[in-house]
């Protein structure tokens, strides 16, 4: 190997001293938010609870019904429709349970025809329209020598017979179609996102509450009072709480909004307070606690200023994760028939009634299903990565 | 024992703190028919009286009749129901336990590999769906759309796969999160290298000193199990038409059927602590620890 | 002289992460001969555990042994199968570990975890195995060992898990026994008798060890023979007479400079060694130690210096033994290179 002239010279100390790498210096959050930003699913969840809460908050305002608004005449309308061109200018729908709809011709619903006959041996409906008869045949699905035809039923209109329809479209009256009064299921939906996410929230908000509070002073009390106040929490912790949620469902009688946001908060701050204490003994050993204790700071104020900012990030990890828990607690509780109720209606609320026609009807159950699955993996999601990206473990390394 | 007793106490009292009484409905009843019912179920007694009897009967297991299922006493009822929820109950314990527990193993030795992420991606609709979400989905897509189930009761053996399988959901995806991030944890351990620095076969070292290890979390985790199977078989139940004690219990709910409400809550949360009592025991087999510590208390 | 055991050749060791490669053991050489009590020394992050999980074949992915040779008594370890591997593992060659309050199983007893390391290696039945566990517990020092051997870990207090451990690593009478900072977590009382224990038990078992450490101390009481690592590479080999009377290497130097050493009498003023261990994904292309060195030299930066052999026993790797450099006061300079990378 070849040496250069100098190789054999000391280095001068400027040389040779590394540069201490800078790291660039971030503030807790924007350490926070630039870890969340690498995680793709917690984005996805973040996105998600974004668009949902955009859904159930201004989706109400772009369709052409209130929540509670019935058209019994146009009960059970599902995605799609087959529009038939009786005659010129005359379109018609008939409903799965044979109600005839005068359409427009892009499938958007006018009026109800009413039934005028019924002849039950030849399995024939007929409907009135301006004194004319409208004759359905419905006898393809039912006699073997006509199974092979591949339609349900045909329409008959001043002698021609109608087999095919005009059309297939989309529902254009209610693009999710309408449930067994004639309410917009599309709509019934952003209101029950609405209503699950308000409550959900506020559950969360109210057993923060309450939990930080309790948390708090335990953690800061000490001795027997911490003692005592744990003991509490750990009896709560016991039992299973569903229970005593339906059982103080049961008692109060009283399913509007406050209720349930009550009893959810009510039984669910535990795991706050929990963590809240924990965080609080930890960080109460802190030098900067001390130190504000030396000047004489106050109590309250030691634990308003101090420590309940420095736990802040266990915290919303916690209400993330909270609120999942509590849009699950309610459309299970609505579910099962003591959560919200009419007129109001939440997601599970819409679970339970559409249940009855699950098999007839189906997607008037999976539409507000799907809404909750989709809720709850968007908060878990984020919860999750907040999580992670909260984790001291990780943020070191 | 303390516990049950603190349950049927608080939940006796709570029941009798419903303003106007049971049998205040949406339509009022004749007077002289409120005062003949409530003579009927000793309504008038002193509220002490009342507590006591209810204790004795609590304690022979004599819950009295059904407020609204006249001729039924409620234990019948929950005995007419409990056998079936418990069937459903105890294959859906097993699945958890026979999959749940296997797949997260192989899922934690498969880290990072396509086979973990794809269990950890359906693991984690598990636990975020709701169990009457994957109820309706199943009846929907196999009773409905394919036709291969029926999509209510139980009379064949395959009726039992969309119950067992909405109740399995959560805790199966729960359990085998858990097994998989708590087996990652322990193959990190010291002991798990000195058991491979002495020598010790591949399969020795997984399934004797890693995994006794990793089910201690996961055997903490079967007491809230069996809550969360406990509450899903209400729901369930109710969407596949059981005649379970959960659907009994949702029944009695949404009719206010006051006794039978405090009993079934009771027997649930009796069976809750037994099960709860088990998990201990079998918590204290696993990790030798916590036998030391019960011994010095 | 005395036979080879153990030879290990311009070993590396590297770690393939999402960051990058990380090199944490680039090119050493050293071979442990039957009796000795071989030092490993250097700060945390020089490679010296690395290079003992790359003996003992347990380096762990996303790393692996990228280069080089280990003969152990002739066989290459680095081509064996880990299957192949576990026939040596706790059998000719074991370890002991830091951490005794880890290291050992919590939910079995002691005797368990014993017995199957022992039925593992040999075959012995359970009875004859049992006897042998409690043999072992004898000889390590623990009393009672028909009573203890039924203990779970958690009932042995610190220094007699490392005593169990101990009894469990050389169960199979080892030729070498790898002890990575085995005193490091004990209190110091503790400590001298777990290193007495394991030099009587070297000299009883006609074993040798290899022990890792950053405690000079230690390694001036029970070692013969030293190896110093730093940044992955070896800065000096020598006899423990050697490099305590003439270290031959700034890295070393610095090192003793820095411990306090008040067995001499001298009030002398500690002397820490500026700057920060390298970063291992980005490391410096000439010498590890050359930003922290008083003595860089130009070359320093671009190139490492080679091993330059100083006696039989004695080689440092340092470019002020070139007969280029300029002179430093207790540096040797020698004619011929023995270049080993």
């Amino acid at each position: 190997m070849g040496y250069q002239q100098n190789d054999f010279d000391f280095l001068d100390s400027s040389r040779k001293t590394d540069k201490e790498q800078i790291r660039e210096a971030l503030t807790y959050w924007a350490d926070t938010w630039r870890r969340l930003k690498k995680n793709k699913m917690a984005i996805a969840g973040l996105i998600g609870v974004i668009l949902i809460s955009l859904f159930a908050l201004f989706g109400p305002s772009f369709t052409d019904y209130e929540f509670a608004e019935q058209h019994t005449d146009f009960a059970n309308t599902p995605l799609r429709v087959e529009v038939y061109e009786i005659s010129t200018d005359l379109y018609v729908y008939l409903t799965p349970a044979y109600r005839m709809i005068v359409v427009e011709p892009d499938g958007t619903f006018l009026y109800r025809l009413d039934q005028s006959g019924f002849d039950f041996a030849n399995k024939q409906f007929h409907f009135d329209y301006e004194g004319e008869d409208v004759m359905v045949d419905y006898s393809y699905k039912l006699l073997d020598e006509l199974a092979d035809e591949n339609i349900d039923y045909s329409i008959t209109f001043r002698g021609v017979e109608y087999k095919v329809p005009y059309k297939v479209t989309s529902n254009k009256s209610y693009p999710l179609g309408s449930d067994n009064v004639g309410r917009d299921v599309l709509t019934r939906i952003m209101y029950g996102a609405r209503i699950s996410l308000e409550v959900a929230l506020f559950a969360a908000l109210f057993s923060l509450v309450i939990g930080v509070t309790y948390g708090a002073i335990a953690g800061m009390a000490g001795s027997w009072l911490d003692n005592l106040m744990m003991r509490i929490v750990d009896i709560i912790d016991s039992i299973p709480l569903l229970l005593y949620v339906i059982l103080i469902m049961v008692i109060i009688d009283n399913k509007g909004l406050g209720t349930i946001i009550l009893t959810l908060g009510l039984f669910y701050w535990v795991g706050m307070a929990r963590l809240v204490r924990g965080q609080v003994l930890s960080l109460k050993e802190q030098e900067y606690v001390l130190a504000a204790r030396m000047l004489g700071v106050s109590q309250p104020v030691i634990i308003w200023r101090h420590l309940i900012p420095n736990a802040m990030g266990p915290i919303l990890v916690a209400l993330t994760m909270m609120i999942p828990t509590a849009v699950f607690t309610e459309s299970f509780l609505s579910f099962i028939g003591l959560g919200i109720s009419a007129p109001l209606a939440s997601l599970g609320t819409l679970c339970n009634d559409a249940l009855d026609a699950i098999q007839t009807y189906p997607f008037q159950l999976l539409a507000p299903a799907l809404m909750i699955a989709l809720m709850m993996l968007a908060f878990n999601f984020l919860g999750d990565g907040l999580r992670s990206a909260l984790d001291p473990r990780l943020r070191k390394g | 024992m303390l516990t049950i007793l603190l349950i049927a106490t608080v939940t006796f009292f709570m029941m009798h703190a419903i303003p106007g009484g049971p049998f205040s409905r949406e339509r009022p009843l004749p007077d002289e028919i409120i005062a003949a019912l409530n003579e009927k179920y000793h309504l008038n007694d002193p509220i002490l009286k009342q507590y006591f009897d209810y204790m004795v009967g609590l304690a022979t297991f004599n819950l009295g009749p059904s407020f609204r299922r006249t001729g039924f006493e409620v234990e019948e009822l929950i005995l007419l129901g409990f056998p079936i929820s418990a069937k459903i109950g105890l294959m859906a314990i097993i699945i958890i336990i026979l999959v749940g527990i296997p797949v997260g193993i192989v899922s934690a030795l498969r880290q990072n590999k396509p086979a973990d992420y794809f269990v950890m991606f359906i693991a984690t609709l598990g636990v975020t769906i709701p169990s009457f979400v994957v109820a309706a989905l199943f009846i929907y897509i196999f009773a409905g759309v394919l036709q291969w189930v029926d999509a209510f009761g139980l009379e064949r053996p395959s009726s039992y796969i969309g119950p067992v399988l909405a109740l399995v959901g959560y805790s199966l995806a729960f359990v085998s999160r858990l097994t998989r991030s708590s087996m990652l944890e322990v193959m990190r351990q010291d002991y798990i290298r000195t058991a491979r620095a002495n020598g010790l076969s591949r399969f020795k070292v997984i399934y004797k000193h890693a995994l006794k290890n990793a089910l201690i979390p996961v055997v903490t985790y079967l007491g809230p199990m069996v809550a969360a199977i406990l509450t899903g078989s209400f729901v369930v139940e109710k969407v596949f038409t059981i005649p379970g004690i959960g659907k009994y219990f949702v029944q009695s709910v949404n009719d206010r059927d006051y006794t039978m409400i405090i009993g079934s809550t009771v027997f649930f949360a009796v069976l809750y602590v037994i099960m709860v009592l088990l998990v201990d025991v079998a918590y204290s087999l696993i990790d030798p620890r916590i036998r030391l510590g019960k011994k010095s208390e | 002289m005395s036979n080879t055991i153990l030879d290990v050749k311009n070993l590396r060791t590297t770690f393939y992460t999402h960051m990058g490669e990380v090199q944490a053991v680039r090119g050493i050489s050293f071979e442990v001969n039957q009796g000795d009590v071989l030092g490993i020394v250097g700060e945390s992050g020089s490679g010296k555990s690395v290079t003992a999980m790359s003996i003992m074949g347990l380096v762990d992915e996303p790393g692996r042994v990228s280069g080089g040779s280990i003969l152990f008594m002739g066989q290459e370890l680095t081509k064996l199968s880990d299957a192949e591997m576990n026939e040596y593992r706790g059998k000719e060659i074991s370890m002991i570990f830091q951490d005794p309050m880890t290291s050992l199983n919590p939910v079995y007893t002691i005797g368990n975890q014993l017995i199957e390391v022992i039925r593992r290696h040999t075959d012995l039945d359970k009875d004859q195995a049992h006897a042998r566990a409690i043999e072992l517990l004898q000889m390590v020092g623990i009393p009672e060992p028909e009573i203890r051997i039924k203990n779970y870990p958690h009932q042995f207090s610190g220094g007699m898990r490392q005593r169990a451990m101990i009894a469990m690593a050389i169960s199979c009478s080892p030729k070498i026994l790898i002890a990575d900072e085995p005193t490091t977590a004990l209190d110091v009382t503790i400590q001298a008798q777990i290193l007495d224990l394991m030099v009587r038990l070297k000299n009883q078992l006609h074993s040798s060890i290899i022990l890792i450490t950053h405690d000079l101390g230690v390694v001036s009481e029970v070692c013969n023979k030293v190896n110093v690592m730093y940044g992955g590479m070896l800065m000096e080999k020598a006899s423990v007479f050697e490099l305590f009377d003439s270290p031959q290497h700034p890295y070393t130097l610095g090192l003793l400079k820095s411990i306090p050493r008040d067995v001499t009498g001298e009030r002398k003023r500690l002397v820490p060694i500026e700057g920060t261990p390298p970063d291992l994904l980005k490391p410096p292309s000439g010498c590890p130690f050359s930003p922290r060195c008083p003595y860089a030299m130009g070359i320093c930066v671009r190139e490492a210096a080679p091993l330059y052999t100083l006696s039989d026993t004695h080689s440092a790797s340092c470019w002020l033994h070139h007969k280029g450099a300029p002179v430093v006061e207790g540096f040797v300079q020698v004619e011929e290179e023995s270049v080993h990378e």
